[in-house]
């Protein structure tokens, strides 16, 4: 038992150090959150000065991109001498400098200045020290500007302070807010397996020394008595195990800085257990062990002369499958006749659905088995599934314990896999060789108008003049004098009036991910929702779209411009470049991205958030096959006389094996899959109520992680097999 | 006794298991010191003695379970001790039968799939081998019990049941190892009484451990084991 709490205590001290170290990083980027709500007490970086009597600092948080990666790029401008400095910099840069962090500045000097430095077009004067880092891999810029200047920037606020909490109600630059609390549910998730495999490991144990009571009771122990031994016996283990568990911890710590749970390495220094938490584990594991084991006796009666069960457990009903079949049925309901009018409405029949599959699920799991396994015993012709089949449908409750913890584990991490791979296929810029990844659009969506004036034609001949540029497309804005044959079609699906820009054909001809005119048309209208909220239709929309003709009085090229876009030939060099011209040109009116992707931030929460579910996927498995284990070795040992006897009769090792892989591997696998399919189809369901989309199946790293996870759970219950072989050693039986 | 004739005679009879100068050690126990012992084939043999005195290593033996230290075990005419483990396993499934005290039962099997388990490993499907199973069960007049769990049934019935599949597949030796120790006296005789009238009906060898005289004398022949060694008794005409 010691070794199994051991290893159970050092996986919720890993899981719990991983949930710490994601909270320390995110607490090291929330000055990037700040805001000009963000009042006293502040951090300060260098300035002892007190919020009150320091200058404000104007402030301006954006985001970029380069392959792929999130650049986060703040503007800062000095009112004052007393102007408050941002962490991980020794003072404020002056216009025309800036810091970066390590990785970027790295990035900076590694690639042409005319992909990625032009941008800023600014001298380094330093690098952002690691407290301002949440990760050492993040590409952060601060630069500086003057405040005349950026004090007529949209979106530049004065302030006084920085933000120490990154869920104060700031600008979520980073999405660290929603990332934090979906990975603390993922964590919280990552945590029910592991207390269920203490919970097995305690409960066995107890289980295993019922007949020694039964003997002590013959030497006139009292029950009571006994209760305490056993209490003692569990509260000893426990705390040698709760030991053994920390300096296994300790071991591993090195080990787990390595785990991109969050989509990129932790610092050593940000795994840290507190005070708090080591204080539960070291006296909550013992105190529990003491109540599981007083539980595990309580099931039985011990008297002088044996043990006995109180009862065989009832089999499992089957309405147990209600619940599920509910939340399933409500699910597929809403994705059938669409989902509720409101956000509200729409945000209840969500978490009623996911939260009726998520109670039907623990609730149908022992039907389900029972179901399953008396299907395995009577129908097949083979000794093992036959063995197997009769034990897991004789106690389904009692096998499906050990991994009761894993249905709910890879039924959420499998819905966020699943959400999160079809935004990210759909709109990410993973899906390569579309038109929509090879064309970069820019939108003056930050101006204060939505539009800018003009597009000077040097910006122009300078994209046009980029190696692998294919095609430039302007959208301007339509005169209230434009007329349209027809309707402007609703490629978001938003609803309501569809407002729309103009373009010219000859333009758009170049740039096909827009769409197409109506032949022989001169000018078109264009949604001009075309690049925003495409979370909720594919990129490939647009392109398959004909724009209705639009007729104007005038020449289109004097009117004010909403958007840009440019086609290259893919090429990351003709991207950066493209992206380059953008940022220098518009360094504070424009939002730059590929055309249709997510918002870069966005789009980076949901990377994190599917390596994340991938890692918890993986942990499950391997926790579940812990837990499996020791329910193996308990059942093997159980069954000692029994299962000598039989191979002495001539039946082959092999089978016993099997018997034993049979049922535990069964419900491991059954269950995991059908966890992972359910958990598919609700996300797909939800995908279709919500956001109109159809489930894109997760890569084959999912698949690859799922098979990989499950295949080391049997290598752990498989260590357990040479077990049989050596409590049914011939030379040992006993046949009298 | 009302155990049906049988027409076997041994002398005539070649030998079916022979040990000779066995040696077992448990540790630096020895359990056996040089066991000589002939069985002839439909003989139903007794071997007797006090408690730890080797009788059961010399089943064990025998029966291709344990490899003996020293000696030679024989069946039907081939070295048994010689075998590896996998044929030793091969040959117990095929051609022995086995009986124990007590705890030999599946306890998640009914009384039938216990049964029909060695006709099962042996590959035969499950619709025939439950059908052949339950023909054994109205010869041994338990016919009501087949699909009952071993805990739902006593003593006395489920020595039958394991007789049972001590027998389904027609083995050549049955080995019993104090087949009637956990029953009372009648249950006891009950259970010997279809174990003999089966064994001779099939002409089933028969190697029968017990310390119990009255068990004993519904064998053929006893032997008694004694520190090690076997040392022969009178035996008594085939009945």
């Amino acid at each position: 038992m010691s070794l199994a709490v051991a290893v159970g205590v050092a996986m919720l001290l890993s899981t719990l150090a991983i949930i710490n170290a994601l909270s320390t990083q995110n607490a090291r980027g929330a000055w990037l959150a700040t805001s000009s709500q963000i009042s006293p007490p502040a951090r300060q970086a260098t300035s002892q000065h007190s919020s009150s009597n320091v200058d404000p600092l104007w402030w301006k948080v954006s985001t970029d991109e380069f392959e792929n990666q999130l650049i986060v790029r703040v503007d800062v401008a000095a009112t004052g001498a007393q102007s408050v400095v941002p962490p991980g910099i020794p003072r404020l840069p002056g216009p025309g400098q800036f810091y970066a962090s390590p990785a970027l500045a790295a990035l900076l000097r590694s690639t042409p200045a005319s992909e990625l430095g032009d941008r800023f077009n600014t001298t380094e004067i330093g690098t952002i020290g690691p407290l301002a880092l949440p990760s050492p891999s993040d590409l952060i810029i601060v630069i500086g500007d003057n405040a005349r200047t950026l004090a007529h920037v949209p979106g530049a606020t004065k302030i006084t302070g920085f933000s120490t909490s990154s869920s104060n109600g700031g600008p979520d630059t980073l999405g660290t807010t929603g990332l934090q609390i979906l990975l603390a549910i993922l964590g919280l998730v990552l945590l029910f397996p592991v207390l269920v495999f203490i919970g097995t490991a305690t409960r066995l144990s107890a289980a295993r020394r019922e007949q020694r009571f039964a003997a002590m009771r013959l030497a006139g122990a009292t029950l009571r008595q006994v209760a305490v031994i056993s209490a003692v016996e569990a509260i000893v283990a426990s705390v040698m195990g709760v030991a053994i568990g920390f300096c296994m911890f300790f071991l591993a710590k090195p080990a787990l800085v390595h785990v991109p749970f969050a989509g990129q390495p932790l610092e050593a220094g940000d795994l840290s257990i507190g005070l708090i938490d080591i204080l539960l584990i070291a006296i909550g594991v013992p105190v529990a062990a003491a109540m599981v084991a007083r539980v595990a006796l309580r099931r039985v009666q011990i008297s002088p002369l044996g043990v006995a069960r109180r009862a065989t457990p009832s089999p499992p009903h089957s309405w147990r499958i209600i619940p599920l079949t509910a939340g399933v049925a409500e699910l597929a309901f809403f994705a059938i006749v669409g989902h509720p009018a409101s956000a509200n409405g729409q945000i209840q029949t969500s978490l009623l659905g996911f939260f009726l599959v998520m109670i039907g699920l623990v609730l149908a799991g022992p039907w389900l088995m029972m179901a399953g396994s008396k299907i395995m015993a009577t129908r097949t012709n083979r000794v093992a599934p036959m063995l197997a089949g009769r034990r897991l449908s004789d106690n389904p409750r009692g096998a499906y314990r050990a991994i009761s913890g894993l249905i709910l584990a890879v039924f959420v991490t499998s819905v966020s896999v699943g959400v999160v791979s079809t935004l990210l296929s759909d709109h990410g810029s993973t899906s390569s060789n579309t038109l929509a990844s090879k064309t970069v659009t820019d939108q003056f969506a930050f101006s204060q108008n939505g539009s800018v004036p003009a597009v000077p034609t040097t910006v122009l001949a300078s994209l046009h003049s980029i190696r692998g540029v294919t095609g430039v497309t302007l959208v301007y804005e339509a005169p209230s004098t434009t007329r349209i044959d027809g309707t402007v079609p609703d490629i978001n699906g938003l609803g309501g009036d569809v407002q729309y820009g103009l373009v010219s054909c000859a333009e758009l001809v170049t740039t096909p991910a827009l769409g197409h005119c109506r032949a022989g048309a001169t000018y078109a209208a264009l949604a001009d929702d075309i690049a925003f909220m495409p979370v909720t239709k594919s990129v490939t929309v647009a392109a398959a779209t004909t724009w209705p003709t639009a007729h104007v009085s005038h020449d289109i090229d004097t009117l004010p411009v909403q958007l840009v876009a440019v086609a290259t030939n893919g090429s990351p060099s003709a991207i950066a470049r493209s992206e380059t011209v953008f940022d220098r040109s518009f360094p504070f009116e424009s939002s730059t991205s590929l055309f249709g992707q997510i918002n870069m931030g966005s789009s980076q929460l949901l990377s994190q958030l599917k390596t994340a579910s991938e890692v918890v996927i993986l942990a499950s498995l391997l926790i579940a096959g812990c837990s499996l284990a020791v329910t193996t070795a308990a059942g093997v040992s159980e069954r000692k006389r029994p299962f000598s006897l039989l191979r002495l009769t001539g039946v082959p090792l092999g089978v016993l094996r099997r018997v034993v892989v049979l049922e535990t591997a069964a419900p491991l696998i059954v269950i995991a899959l059908a966890s992972a399919l359910i958990g598919l189809v609700a996300s797909d369901l939800f995908l279709r109520s919500q956001l109109g989309l159809t489930l894109r199946l997760p890569g084959v790293a999912y698949f690859v992680i799922v098979i990989g996870g499950l295949v080391g759970a049997l290598a752990v219950i498989g260590s357990t097999l040479p077990l049989i072989n050596r409590i049914t050693r011939l030379d040992d039986a006993r046949t009298e | 006794m009302n155990v049906s004739p049988a027409t076997v005679d041994v002398r005539s009879t070649s030998y079916l298991i022979e040990a000779r100068d066995v040696a077992y050690n448990f540790g630096e126990t020895p359990a056996l010191r040089g066991a000589n012992l002939s069985i002839s084939e439909g003989e139903i043999l007794a071997v007797m003695g006090p408690s730890g005195s080797g009788k059961s290593t010399l089943l064990h033996c025998l029966a291709g379970i344990l490899a003996p230290k020293r000696g030679e075990i024989w069946f039907s005419g081939e070295r048994v001790d010689t075998l590896n483990e996998n044929e030793r396993s091969k040959l117990r499934r095929d051609a022995f039968g086995f009986v124990f005290q007590f705890g030999q039962l599946v306890p998640e099997l009914t009384a039938e799939e216990n049964v029909a388990l060695p006709l099962l490993l042996g590959g035969l499907r499950r619709s025939d081998a439950l059908e052949r199973a339950r023909r054994w069960f109205d010869r041994l007049g338990i016919s009501d019990l087949e699909r009952r769990r071993s805990g739902e049934l006593s003593g006395g019935q489920q020595q039958r049941v394991a007789l049972a599949r001590g027998l389904v597949a027609h083995p050549k030796v049955l080995f019993a190892d104090e087949p009637t120790g956990s029953l009372d006296s009648l249950t006891g005789e009950l259970v010997m009484e279809l174990l003999v009238t089966a064994a001779r009906q099939d002409g089933t060898t028969v190697v029968l451990v017990t310390h119990e005289p009255r068990v004993a004398a519904y064998a053929n022949r006893e032997v008694v084991v004694r520190d090690g060694l076997v040392s022969s008794l009178v035996p008594q005409p085939l009945t």
